[in-house]
């Protein structure tokens, strides 16, 4: 080539050399934003129920507004009578081999989602079928307001007939349509997935993603050290903010809250063997004094650090949690009367009895969740002076299925973008399912309201149902009703994120088992050279 | 100068150790339920004359948090050591009935010897599903094998002693032998080995404790406190690991050099 002096060659080649190493350096995101799901990325178990399920696509998005948006399905119908959906196919996806995904996918996935009794409910599908190439009806038994949901949490795997097909170990080698691909999975520590060179929708800014898997003390020190460009953080903890990142808040529906066993215990057991049942926590007047007694703003600025707000419900602020149910809280002496007048009376040695039974339960929490930590000793000390005494009680995950699932009162922390939660939580056909209703909560009241909810004709008549199961007037599985939780706040998601990343517009976050910040990962960008 | 005598030194320590655990031990009383008492508006406060070695998350005062994890890892530790005191003397005695015996018990101290502590230390207290009994039980059931092995060579040197073949020619048995000469000797060895023991015990306890495996969250363990510090170190707030740190060394140390003197002057 003539004509170039030297220096200017040499810059040339040194200035590629920089840019080079520059996009390499944005190639790769390293993540430690949670646990990874015990049963692998498999959908017909169970991942994805919270929302993107990364490896995989879903008929429909939901959108920021919670409605369903076009994903691999472009259009959609119900039929009059509610019984049967119509979906037909986008013609350009492709399972991340480069084979296409047809109707029979989708029709193979419902079904053995069906049937393969995972945490995606899809009691009411009768069957689903594929009309042609890209057309697919899923018939239900009964109409079912919430089976739209299952349209967009439920990814799609490859039907078992055909080559790289759905088999058991799916779980650990998924293979999707969605915008990333599994490379390599070492439970425990670390997944790493690589961009899916045949997804349909526009490029990710990544090529690479590294979720790390570490506890909440190792993920703050490697984000101190600048080893991870996104970190999720306990509320409590976040003050704190490393040199070189920001702190991202994203809302959420995610809350925290006292469950309490509704049955005495009597002997009975779960399927799990687990006792089932706490004296205490059976009486109402307790539920209610507790309810009564917790100071939800303090519990936001102390366990919170003021990133969230206080919570009387499992669905505050969606359209199908009733806006009245609040409490004027705290109030010691309305909580005193309620024991009293239930004949819980105060002893000498500071804790109410009645008929020589003391009130005096466990709050178990898992020990390695700061946040339900701090909420469990708090709202004890808070209760102490009305004469209750509530335990704190740290345990491992598996000790509490084991043990104090079903007979201690439980820091849980739920949240959905669905109503169909509040299906699980509190109708008694899933008392003692996994972790839903666990206190074994029945009331024929609400089952009633609930069961109106989801065979109701519109959204809004659903709305209405499901807001009744809450309180109706007269009974409801809230506050004013059997208080068979005591909800205490709702949490803002924290994150620490490299300054260099622009994580776009983020949603509302539902509780955080699915990576809640990743819902909009194809809107990220690296700002920095 | 001339150096005290062991014994008197011995006695020096013994006299301050105890000083020590009994006022631990009556702070208890007069902290009633400090440790646990909660300031919300003094949350994370450094230590400051208001609050001494500062507060942690809850607002709870930390000079109060720390004697108390002190004295939970003193019981702890003194039961775990006095167990495990207690089945190195009877594995030890048992030893000496026969040679088969022997060979079982010789076998038994290997093979716990030979599995790292810390392992099997958190394999036992999560099978009996952690809590204080559970450390206990675990700190015992690991930590009698070097004991054991020091008391069963006690043992077969002292049946070798003149005045017990001659009780034993006289005709008396072995229980009478084992009971009347062979253990009231060993006792001496017992008080050492017990107190060599319980600084790795109140140790093990905290960093099973630390590890998850140990004692609740909830309560007041120094492991529970450093497993809490260390959540909260990146943010700066150093206060919450470095004192009940050093108090647990110093508790160790204390111990260990107690123990020192102790074999020293026996």
């Amino acid at each position: 080539m003539p004509g170039l002096p030297r220096p200017i060659l040499l810059g040339i080649t040194l200035g590629c050399l920089v840019a080079a190493s520059a996009v390499q350096a944005k190639e790769q995101l390293v993540l430690a934003v949670g646990g990874e799901p015990e049963q692998g990325f498999d959908p017909l178990l169970g991942w994805g129920q919270y929302g993107n399920p990364l490896f995989q696509s879903t008929l429909l998005a939901r959108g920021r507004d919670l409605t369903p948006q076009p994903e691999l399905a472009t259009q959609w119908s119900l039929s009059d009578d509610r019984l049967t959906w119509t979906l037909t196919l986008r013609h350009d996806a492709r399972f991340a081999d480069g084979t296409p995904l047809t109707a029979a996918d989708v029709a193979y996935t419902f079904n053995q989602a069906a049937n393969a009794g995972g945490r995606a409910d899809l009691s009411a599908l009768d069957k689903a079928q594929a009309v042609d190439e890209y057309t697919v009806t899923l018939r239900l038994n009964a109409p079912h307001i919430t089976f739209v949901d299952q349209l967009m949490t439920l990814g799609i795997v490859p039907h078992a007939g055909r080559d790289n097909g759905y088999s058991e170990q799916y779980g650990r080698q998924p293979l999707g349509s969605g915008p990333y691909q599994l490379v390599e999975w070492q439970e425990g520590e670390q997944l790493i997935v690589e961009r899916n060179p045949y997804f349909y929708g526009p490029a990710p800014a990544f090529d690479r993603l590294v979720f790390r898997f570490m506890g909440e003390d190792a993920t703050l020190s490697a984000a101190h050290a600048g080893q991870v460009d996104v970190a999720s953080v306990p509320p409590a903890l976040a003050a704190n903010l490393p040199a070189h990142m920001q702190r991202v808040i994203m809302e959420s529906v995610d809350n925290r809250g006292i469950l309490f066993p509704m049955q005495p215990a009597n002997g009975e057991l779960a399927a799990s063997g687990a006792p089932i049942g706490n004296d205490v926590t059976a009486e109402l007047a307790i539920r209610q004094a507790i309810n009564l007694a917790v100071d939800r703003n303090t519990l936001v600025e102390v366990a919170l650090n003021g990133y969230g707000r206080p919570a009387f419900g499992p669905a505050d602020g969606l359209p199908w949690s009733d806006s009245d149910e609040r409490l004027t809280a705290p109030d010691l002496a309305q909580a005193e009367k309620i024991l009293d007048a239930a004949g819980w009376q105060l002893s000498d040695d500071g804790l109410r009895y009645k008929d020589g039974l003391p009130a005096r339960f466990r709050l178990t929490y898992p020990s390695s969740d700061t946040t339900r930590q701090l909420l469990a000793e708090a709202s004890a000390a808070m209760v102490r002076p009305l004469g209750i005494e509530m335990q704190p009680t740290g345990r491992h995950w598996d000790q509490i299925q084991r043990e104090a699932l079903h007979q201690d009162a439980i820091m849980f922390g739920f949240g959905s973008h669905s109503p169909q939660e509040i299906y699980y939580l509190f109708h008694s056909q899933h008392a003692g399912n996994g972790f839903y209703n666990s206190g074994f909560y029945a009331n024929t009241e609400v089952d009633n309201h609930l069961d109106a909810a989801q065979a109701a004709e519109s959204i809004e008549q659903a709305n209405r149902e499901w807001r009744s199961a809450q309180w109706d007037g007269s009974t409801g599985y809230g506050v004013r009703g059997n208080s068979s939780w005591a909800w205490l706040v709702n949490l803002e998601h924290v994150y620490f994120a490299d300054t260099c990343l622009n994580v776009g517009e983020l949603g509302v976050a539902p509780h955080g088992h699915g990576w809640p910040i990743t819902a909009n990962l194809l809107e990220w960008r690296w700002t920095c050279e | 100068m001339r150096q005290p005598q062991p014994r008197l030194r011995a006695a020096i320590s013994l006299v301050v150790t105890g000083l020590l655990v009994i006022g631990l031990i009556a702070s208890q009383w007069l902290l009633g339920d400090t440790p646990q008492q909660m300031q919300f508006e003094a949350r994370l406060a450094p230590p400051s004359v208001d609050h001494w070695l500062g507060t942690d998350a809850l607002g709870r005062e930390l000079w109060a948090r720390t004697l108390a994890g002190l004295a939970l890892s003193f019981w702890v530790g003194s039961l775990a050591a006095i167990l495990s005191t207690l089945i190195a003397l009877s594995l030890a005695a048992l030893a000496t009935l026969s040679s088969r015996l022997d060979a079982l018990v010789s076998l038994l101290i290997d093979t716990l010897l030979s599995v790292p502590h810390l392992i099997l230390l958190m394999l036992i207290a999560f099978a009996l599903g952690g809590g204080t009994q559970a450390v206990i039980i675990a700190v015992a059931v690991t930590h009698w094998p070097s004991l054991a092995r020091v008391l069963r060579a006690e043992l077969w040197q002292l049946r070798q002693a003149p005045y017990v073949r001659m009780s034993r020619a006289f005709g008396k048995s072995r229980w009478f032998v084992l009971h009347g000469h062979l253990l009231p000797h060993l006792l001496p060895h017992c008080l050492v080995g017990a107190l060599l023991l319980f600084p790795h015990a109140i140790l093990h306890e905290a960093a099973l404790t630390f590890l998850g495996f140990g004692l609740s969250p909830s309560q007041p363990a120094i492991g529970v406190l450093l497993a809490d510090a260390m959540r909260y170190l990146s943010g700066g707030y150093w206060w919450l690991g470095v004192f009940p740190g050093l108090a647990l060394l110093l508790m160790v140390l204390g111990f260990e050099r107690l123990s020192r003197q102790l074999r020293r002057a026996l």
